[in-house]
């Protein structure tokens, strides 16, 4: 990993794309004999949200299928219902929105874990892999976080993107009051 | 992957700090539980909460020490109902400024900033932490909040951070043997 190359292509991002399972959660679904699913966030992951939204950078939801689990949490972590997108076909959902928003590959920041994302991975500006990964997802990405999906790898993203366009202190400043 | 930070913190300066305390101060989220939640498919979430940091916070306000949560980022009302359950008296839910909340409570208890003690983890406590006494971070906090504490718990969030760190200010007091000879023959509620 060149930090050097990942801070500039850093710099550049104005849209981050999160995939949810194994991303934003620890690839674990809970479940009672009812039948109710549970899966597992993080809180550090929300002021990560909160800090990229101050910061100026739009956020979306990219999974196969967005469930009520994923409605609420988005709404926990202020991302508008209509970015939350369930697609399988996620390259062709990345063109749709790059067409309606005017922006380019290089403007947008991918999180993803596992195969299916390796093609959006190698398109985007900025493709960021949680620690525990596959290991091809890891290899395409242009940053691996120290955290392991669901422990707070949206916050490290954040936090980088940020520092590398040197809004990080003052949106910090703004969220702790 | 870089290398983990390592903070050597003294031990007795921090004892020293932690005699003096009469108001421990806390956020819930990320001290009192894991930084995680767990959300049903109804949307419906779940935190969790260290059995014996409830233990904690009750020793200290059985010596005369008061407890405050100030919860800032609180989602549900698991924060309350904690409180609810510990019989606090100190309760501050959605507070947006810590700081200008701890000074009103510095003015309200005839208190000195010396006199506080706070847990924190996160970037948003360091503000709070740099203006009291007694600064405490979680073994899982942020690397800045670690550098600015005078004390850092071998618990993780959500793990008994508030059970080990309130034994140590107890301990400093030279009140923690008394108090448990009390609890083994009393109990506590």
């Amino acid at each position: 990993m060149n930090k050097e190359a990942a801070i500039e292509k850093a710099k550049k991002v104005k849209f981050v794309i999160l995939d949810i399972h194994g991303v934003i959660t620890d690839s674990i679904l809970y479940y009672t004999d009812d039948g109710k699913k549970s899966e597992c966030f993080s809180l550090r992951d929300r002021l990560g949200c909160k800090a990229l939204i101050e910061g100026g950078i739009g956020l979306a939801f990219l999974t196969s299928k967005i469930t009520r689990t994923d409605e609420q949490v988005g709404k926990i972590y202020g991302i508008p219902a209509e970015k939350l997108w369930g697609t399988s076909a996620k390259m062709g959902r990345l063109d749709e929105f790059e067409k309606e928003s005017g922006l380019k590959d290089e403007d947008i920041c991918y999180v993803g874990d596992e195969m299916i994302d390796l093609g959006i991975m190698k398109r985007v500006g900025f493709s960021v892999a949680p620690y525990d990964g596959a290991i091809e997802a890891k290899e395409v990405a242009a940053y691996i976080t120290k955290a392991s999906g669901g422990k707070g790898v949206v916050r490290e993203a954040a936090e980088f993107i940020l520092r590398a366009q040197g809004k990080w202190d003052a949106v910090i400043d703004k969220i702790s009051k | 992957m870089e290398e983990p930070m390592a903070f050597e913190k003294n031990f007795e300066i921090a004892k020293e700090k932690a005699k003096k305390v009469k108001l421990f101060a806390h956020d819930v989220h990320g001290v009192l539980t894991p930084d995680t939640f767990l959300c049903d498919i109804e949307g419906k979430r779940k935190y969790s909460f260290w059995h014996m940091d409830g233990f904690g916070d009750l020793s200290l306000t059985a010596n005369g020490i008061q407890v405050a949560f100030l919860d800032t980022t609180s989602i549900d009302e698991e924060g309350v109902v904690r409180a609810r359950e510990l019989k606090l008296e100190k309760f501050y839910y959605k507070v947006t400024d810590k700081v200008t909340k701890l000074e009103e409570l510095k003015k309200e208890l005839g208190i000195g900033s010396e006199n506080i003690g706070y847990i924190g983890c996160e970037v948003t406590d360091i503000a709070v932490m740099k203006k009291v006494g007694f600064a405490v971070a979680t073994a899982d906090a942020i690397d800045e909040v670690k550098e600015i504490a005078d004390y850092i718990t071998t618990a993780p969030g959500g793990r008994g951070p508030i059970r080990e760190v309130c034994e140590f200010i107890l301990r400093a007091m030279g009140k923690w043997g008394e108090w448990v000879e009390k609890v083994t023959k009393m109990g506590y509620k």
